[in-house]
C-alpha cells in the first residue's frame, strides 16, 4: 500500500502543469545534450545549476532527473547514425547499431533502444520507488562509522570501475579529498591550505569545479581530438521505425536482461552507466545462441545495453536519496543542487521530504514516456542538431561555464579558479588520471573525513569500531576487496599462459 | 617547423607528472604537520591530509617506477590539433581578462564571434552577426530573465 500512496503522492505533484513542463525541457534538452559531442550530463546539469537557485526544488530536481536519462536517449542517435558515442554510455550501441544503419535499419536500431530503454526504465522506477524506502530505513541505523566505511568502500570501488590504471584512480581520489579540505575546517575552525587568501577560507565551491573540470576541459580535448564521423545521408520515415515481429523475438528477453543488470550496476556506488550497458552487451552475448551476429548488426545487441544504460540512470538515485551518498559524476552534481537549496539527501529525505522525493520518483515515469515520443517522432529534428558547428557549440559551454562560476559568489576569482581547474582537468585527462573519482572524493569528502573523525570520537582514538558493527565491517571488507582487485587480477594474469603460449 | 616539441612523449609526460604528485604529496605532509594531528575530542584537522599526503607520495612513486620500467614512448604528448586547444585557451585568458571593462555580455560575445573566425573559419559577416546575437541572448537571458547581477563593464550592458 505504501508503493500505491508514494505513487498517489508523487503523480499529484510531477503531473502539475509546472512540473511536467520542467520535466519536458529536461528531457529535451537531455536529449540534444545526448547527441551533441564534448557535453555530458554532468557538465549540462553543473552549468545549469546555478541558474536555477530560485527556482522551486522540486521542479528544478525533476528537470535535471530529466536531462539525466534523456542524455542515454540522445546518446543512442549518435552511435547508430556516425558510428561515434554521443555518450560513454552509448559506446556499445555502435557496435551493432551502426552495423544495423549500414544495412538501411537505422530506424529499427533506434527504435528498439528507445522502446527498450522505456520498458527498462518504467519498471526500474517501480523497483526504485519501492526499495529506496527500504534503503531509507536501513540506512537510518548507520552512524559515523557506517558512513565512513560507505565512503571508503565507494572510493575503493571507484578502482575497479575507475579506469584502466587503479593507481591512478587513487591519485584522482586523493586530489579530490585534498580539495575538500580547503578552506576552514567545521570541526576545529583551523583554516587550512589557505594561505592567507581570504576567498580560499570557504572552500572550493563544487559547481566551480565541475563547471572547469567537465565544461572548459571538455572543449580543449573536443578541440584536441574531434570526434568526427560521416553522418549517414538515410531519410526517416515513420514505418523504417516500425519493429517486425522477429525483432520483437529477439530483442524481448535482452531488454528483461538489460534492464536487471543494469539496475544492479546503478545501485552500486561508483558502478555507472557505462559500465552497466557494457556488461549487458556482454551478458548477452555470451547468452546468445549466435554470438558470431554480434557486432554485425544484431538488434540485441543494442537492445541490451540501451535497457541496462537507462535502468541504470534511474536506479542510481538509489543511493542519491537514501543514503545521500551519489553514485557517479552526474548524482554528484546533483548532490550539490540538493546542499545549495538547503537539503540534506539521506535517510530523514523521505521523513522531511516525501513529496520531493515521490514527485521526483514519479517525474520519471512522465520523463521515460515524453522521451518514447520525442524518440519515435523526433529523430530528423535531432539529427539535424548532428550539423551544428562545433564552435557554436564551445561557445555556449564557455558561456554557460562563466556565467555559472560567476555567480555562484559574484566574484571574478571563482572565474579564475574555475579556469584554472579547466587546465587540471585538461591535463588530467591526457594523462590518463580519471576525473570522476576526484568529483566523487570531492563531494564525498566532507562527509567522510567528518564521519571519521565523529567515529573515532566515540571510539576513544579505537579504529575497532569500524570493524566491530556489522554494517561497517561488510563495507570495510568490501573496499579492502575492491583494492585488492587489480593485484588479484595481476596474479591471475601472471598464472594463465599467455596467448602467445598458448598458440 | 613544429610549434610544439613533438619529442615530448607520452612517457616523459607521464613521468612528470607522478613527480608533480610526488611534490604534491611532500608539500600536503608538510603543511599538515602544522596543523593538529590528534586534539582531545579525537582527529584533528591535520589528520586526514597527513595521511592524503602520505598515499599521494606513496602512489606517485609506483607511478614514476612503473614509467621507468617502460622503455618504448607510449605515444606523443602534443597532438596535431593541441595548439589549436592553445589558441583557445589564450583566447579565453584574454576574454577573462576583459569582463570586467566590456562585461560578460559583450565580452563573451566577442569570444564566441573571435573563436568562429580562428577555429571555424567562418565568414566576417556570419561571425559578426553571431557575435552581436550573442550579446543579445546573454543579456536577454541572464541579466534580464534570470535577474543575475552580471557586471555590465564600462559600456553598461
Amino acid at each position: 500500500m505504501d508503493l500505491l500512496n508514494n505513487l498517489y503522492t508523487g503523480f499529484s505533484i510531477a503531473l502539475t502543469f509546472n512540473n511536467i513542463i520542467y520535466c519536458l525541457v529536461g528531457v529535451f534538452f537531455g536529449q540534444i545534450i545526448g547527441v551533441l559531442p564534448g557535453i555530458g550530463a554532468p557538465t549540462a546539469i553543473a552549468l545549469l545549476l546555478p541558474l536555477t537557485f530560485k527556482a522551486d526544488p522540486t521542479s528544478a530536481l525533476i528537470m535535471f532527473a530529466g536531462i539525466y536519462y534523456g542524455v542515454a536517449y540522445g546518446g543512442t542517435i549518435t552511435s547508430v547514425l556516425i558510428n561515434v558515442p554521443g555518450e560513454s554510455s552509448t559506446v556499445m550501441t555502435c557496435l551493432d547499431g551502426y552495423q544495423m544503419a549500414l544495412k538501411g535499419r537505422a530506424g529499427a536500431a533506434l527504435s528498439i533502444a528507445a522502446i527498450g530503454s522505456f520498458i527498462a526504465g518504467t519498471v526500474s522506477i517501480i523497483i526504485l520507488m519501492a526499495f529506496a524506502p527500504v534503503l531509507a530505513k536501513l540506512a537510518l541505523r548507520f552512524g559515523p562509522a557506517e558512513y565512513f566505511a560507505l565512503a571508503v568502500m565507494a572510493f575503493g570501488l571507484l578502482t575497479v570501475f575507475g579506469g584502466e590504471q587503479p593507481i591512478k584512480t587513487i591519485i584522482s581520489t586523493m586530489l579530490g579529498l585534498l580539495i575538500a579540505t580547503i578552506g576552514l575546517d567545521v570541526v576545529s575552525g583551523m583554516p587550512r591550505f589557505a594561505f592567507g587568501v581570504p576567498q580560499l577560507l570557504g572552500g572550493f565551491d563544487f559547481i566551480i569545479i565541475i563547471c572547469g573540470m567537465f565544461g572548459i576541459a571538455e572543449v580543449f580535448c573536443s578541440i584536441e581530438e574531434p570526434e568526427e564521423g560521416e553522418l549517414l545521408k538515410s531519410k526517416f520515415r515513420l514505418r523504417d521505425l516500425f519493429l517486425t515481429w522477429e525483432d520483437w523475438i529477439a530483442s524481448r528477453w535482452a531488454i528483461v536482461r538489460g534492464g536487471v543488470i543494469g539496475f544492479i550496476v546503478g545501485i552500486i556506488p561508483a558502478g555507472g552507466i557505462t559500465t552497466a550497458s557494457f556488461l549487458a552487451y556482454l551478458g548477452e552475448k555470451r547468452v546468445s545462441k549466435h554470438p558470431e551476429r554480434f557486432g554485425h548488426g544484431a538488434i540485441e545487441g543494442v537492445a541490451a545495453p540501451e535497457a541496462a544504460n537507462n535502468a541504470a540512470s534511474i536506479s542510481g538515485f538509489a543511493p542519491l536519496l537514501a543514503l545521500g551518498i551519489p553514485g557517479s559524476p552526474t548524482t554528484a552534481v546533483m548532490l550539490a543542487g540538493f546542499m545549495m537549496w538547503g537539503i540534506r539527501p539521506g535517510p530523514m529525505l523521505f521523513q522531511k521530504n516525501p513529496d520531493l522525493v515521490c514527485g521526483l520518483i514519479s517525474s520519471m515515469y512522465i520523463g521515460n514516456f515524453l522521451l518514447l515520443l520525442i524518440n519515435i517522432f523526433l529523430i530528423p529534428a535531432f539529427v539535424a542538431i548532428l550539423r551544428l558547428p562545433y564552435t557554436i557549440i564551445m561557445g555556449f559551454i564557455v558561456i554557460f561555464a562563466s556565467v555559472g562560476a560567476y555567480s555562484v559568489n559574484n566574484n571574478f576569482f571563482d572565474v579564475w579558479i574555475m579556469l584554472g581547474f579547466a587546465v587540471l582537468g585538461y591535463l588530467m585527462r591526457k594523462l590518463n588520471y580519471p576525473i570522476v573519482p576526484l568529483v566523487l572524493a570531492l563531494v564525498l569528502g566532507n562527509l567522510a573525513e567528518n564521519s571519521l573523525r565523529q567515529a573515532l570520537t566515540i571510539s576513544g582514538g579505537s579504529f575497532s569500531i569500524f570493524f566491530t558493527r556489522p554494517i561497517s565491517a561488510i563495507f570495510i571488507a568490501a573496499a579492502i576487496l575492491a583494492y585488492l582487485t587489480p593485484v588479484i587480477r595481476w596474479g591471475l594474469k601472471g598464472l594463465r599462459p599467455s596467448r602467445a603460449d598458448v598458440s | 617547423m613544429s610549434f610544439f616539441p613533438r619529442g615530448i612523449g607520452m612517457r616523459l609526460a607521464d613521468f612528470i607528472g607522478g613527480v608533480v604528485f610526488l611534490i604534491l604529496g611532500l608539500a600536503v605532509i608538510y603543511f599538515s604537520s602544522q596543523l593538529e594531528y590528534y586534539s582531545e575530542f579525537g582527529p584533528g584537522p591535520g589528520f586526514l591530509p597527513l595521511w592524503v599526503g602520505v598515499v599521494l607520495i606513496g602512489c606517485a612513486i609506483f607511478v614514476i617506477i612503473n614509467v621507468l620500467k617502460k622503455h618504448d614512448k607510449m605515444g606523443t604528448f602534443f597532438k596535431p590539433r593541441t595548439k589549436l586547444g592553445l589558441h583557445v585557451l589564450i583566447i579565453i585568458f584574454i576574454a577573462f581578462l576583459l569582463l570586467p571593462f566590456l562585461g560578460f555580455s559583450i565580452g563573451l560575445a566577442l569570444f564566441v564571434g573571435i573563436t568562429m573566425r580562428i577555429m571555424g573559419r567562418h565568414r566576417w559577416v556570419s561571425c559578426s552577426l553571431t557575435a552581436v546575437v550573442t550579446a543579445i541572448c546573454i543579456h536577454l537571458i541572464f541579466v534580464s530573465w534570470l535577474t543575475i547581477p552580471l557586471p555590465q563593464g564600462l559600456i553598461g550592458w
